[in-house]
């Protein structure tokens, strides 16, 4: 009995985590699409690049700050046994651990908006069209460098990446979700901001109307460019999280599970609407895991590995929704007056 | 000086004239739709599998497939078309949710089509991946037959293209669809019928493009995946808005991919094939930021009118 509800506690932590991690890619998905209108095929660009940075950057990291005699040994053949090394030093301190998931993350924010400024370079004058083809184009990208430059993660096999919630023992797993939720969290109160500031106001005006905003004075390249850095920045951060979370990285960042799942949870929630992306994104994994746990009924019958049913009914599920409700459960609504709106109206 | 085998050369030209069966059914669909078609990838593996599927199953020469291929391939394209497309369409949907909708139809076709090639390998016991057909292929004076057959196939694609669109009345009324659609409707022409037409071409092109690709490479269930960047770099080199361009396009793509990698390769080392499918990235790049409208736009051929 003990056993099945531990199974229970730990299916649920990592449907939690990966709501999480999910969560914050969407919503930078969510500020570059839902709320300035830019045609984003190519988010696991991003994703990628904060996938890589955590899996070069870790191990590396942690012999530097920690100390550790490397021996001579190389970071990509000698991968396993450095790694080891940092785990243990992560494993004495729960500080240390933090310690290497901050600058992780702070390393993959930066990559994230340097490779948000490099994707924009060709696209950013475009039309949505056009913008949609280069940014599909680019988005695979990354998966080239990191299979043929193998001094970066490893080539195909790729590498694993230290535990920096080691420290936590048996619980490392309600240790590791809780840290994502929190900065899930974040990230969603983060987005919710800048949706109400002045430059929030300003991308949806871009989205709504590209003209009348030009008109008002708004500089439409610099405004598709932030918004693409924000959303890069989040969408590298959970591409990072990721990698911390499942221990290890490798060159398969495809354009299914981090362009396409992002949009199909978006469109399930409801584009541009924060709650909706949210509410999207629980409510995907959800279904996912059901459809995961019927899955295993169906595989003695059918004559295919069952996985090419989530392909089929995840490309249908899309397609409905976009021809009956379009708008998402939660559709967009126009935000509040903030208190200095109101004040300003009297 | 860097050395080109005459076999790279053929090989270029075989993955040119695939290349350009491809884009130019990109392009025609832009044209005529206004939407950039990520569902072309699974035109192009639906293409491979029916082919393959009548290779393995009834033993038929490789090449008596190619029709098939095109018949099967535009029925599957008027069914994205009409049951997807239209509505979406007739709700004036943005230009972005038209674009996702023919991408979950691809991510829809390789549920498909993994499920079909799964299913196949149980029934025929056959492998059907990583499926290479080269050894079926005839040979004529040491060039592999899929030389002749692919250029021919383009060539002659090309050429019915321009009859089928300048000189016939259905050219002249698809040509009115891609100008604008509503005076095209205002004189009579059914515009839904001739999109619809239009799809069936492209993936009809872009389905024996897939036939053909077994006999060259290997086939998989990715393998329209792995060629969709070069397919749209090829489209926007030769200019999203002229239909002929794309057979320029594949040109230049394939030269630049397969010679340029191997006199580079020659010059800094091997270890350059590794970066091969970054070239259609960049080229598109290049393209886009000097001279979006591709070759097809350029001012020069204003000359020639």
């Amino acid at each position: 009995m003990n056993f099945i509800f531990e199974g229970i506690i730990l299916f649920a932590l990592e449907l939690f985590a990966y709501i999480a991690i999910y969560l914050i890619v969407n919503e930078g998905l969510n500020i570059q699409l839902g709320v300035t209108g830019i045609t984003q095929f190519g988010l696991v660009f991003y994703v990628s690049g904060g996938a890589f940075t955590a899996g070069y950057l870790a191990t590396r990291l942690g012999v530097w700050i920690f100390h550790i005699n490397t021996g001579g040994l190389d970071f990509i053949s000698g991968n396993i046994i450095l790694t080891t090394e940092v785990n243990s030093m992560t494993k004495a301190q729960p500080l240390n651990g933090f310690a290497l998931l901050i600058i992780v993350i702070i390393a993959a924010a930066i990559v994230g908006a340097l490779l948000g400024i490099i994707s924009s370079v060709p696209a950013i004058n475009l039309r949505s069209d056009y913008l949609g083809i280069t940014l599909l184009a680019f988005g695979e990208i990354l998966n080239v460098f990191g299979t043929a430059y193998t001094p970066l993660i490893g080539g195909p096999p790729g590498v694993i990446v230290p535990d920096v919630w080691a420290w936590a023992g048996g619980s490392r797993f309600v240790a590791s979700t809780l840290t994502l939720m929190v900065l899930a969290a974040i990230a969603y109160v983060f987005i919710e901001y800048v949706i109400r500031t002045p430059l929030g106001r300003t991308f949806r005006a871009i989205r709504d109307n590209e003209v009348a905003a030009q008109s008002l004075g708004k500089n439409l390249p610099r405004c598709r460019l932030e918004a693409i850095v924000i959303g890069a920045v989040l969408a590298s951060i959970g591409g990072a999280l990721f990698v911390l979370y499942a221990g290890s990285v490798t060159p398969s960042f495809t354009r299914y599970t981090w362009t396409f799942l992002p949009w199909l949870m978006l469109l399930l929630g409801g584009i541009g609407s924060n709650v909706g992306t949210l509410v999207g994104t629980a409510t995907w994994f959800t279904i996912y895991d059901l459809i995961l746990y019927y899955k295993f009924y169906l595989q003695n019958v059918l004559p295919f590995d069952v996985v090419w049913l989530n392909y089929l009914l995840l490309g249908i599920i899309v397609m409905l929704i976009l021809i009956f409700r379009p708008q998402g459960l939660i559709p967009e609504k126009p935000l509040r007056a903030t208190s200095a709106a109101k004040s300003s109206k009297q | 000086m860097p050395f080109i085998a005459p076999f790279t050369i053929a090989e270029t030209l075989i993955y040119a004239s695939l290349l350009s069966l491809m884009g130019v059914g990109i392009t025609l669909l832009y044209k005529t739709t206004k939407v950039p078609n990520f569902a072309h990838a699974s035109f192009v593996t639906l293409g491979g599998y029916v082919n393959f599927s009548l290779i393995s199953a009834f033993h038929w020469s490789p090449y008596l497939g190619l029709p098939v291929a095109f018949v099967v391939v535009g029925g599957e394209s008027l069914l994205l078309f009409f049951l997807v497309l239209e509505p979406l369409r007739k709700r004036k949907s943005s230009v972005a949710l038209l674009m996702i909708a023919t991408l979950s139809w691809h991510i829809a076709m390789l549920g498909f089509l993994g499920a079909y090639a799964d299913s196949l390998q149980t029934f025929l016991r056959v492998p059907t991946r990583n499926v290479v057909l080269s050894y079926l292929d005839f040979t004529l004076g040491g060039l592999p037959g899929i030389f002749f057959v692919s250029i021919t196939v383009t060539v002659v694609a090309a050429v019915a293209l321009y009859f089928v669109i300048e000189r016939t009345n259905i050219g002249i009324a698809l040509r009115a669809c891609m100008e604008n659609q509503n005076l095209a409707a205002s004189v009579g022409i059914n515009t839904t019928r001739m999109l619809g037409l239009a799809w069936f071409l492209a993936a009809g092109l872009a389905g024996v493009a897939g036939a053909l690709l077994p006999m060259w490479t290997q086939l998989n269930t990715s393998s329209g995946d792995t060629l969709i960047a070069a397919m749209f770099c090829v489209s926007i080199l030769g200019g999203l808005e002229t239909l002929y361009g794309a057979f320029a396009g594949g040109l230049i793509l394939a030269f630049a991919q397969i010679v340029g990698t191997t006199m580079l390769a020659n010059v800094v080392g091997v270890w350059v094939t590794g970066y091969e499918p970054v070239v259609p990235l960049l080229l598109m790049a290049i393209v886009l930021m000097t001279n979006p409208k591709g070759i097809g736009g350029m001012k020069v051929w204003k000359r020639f009118k």
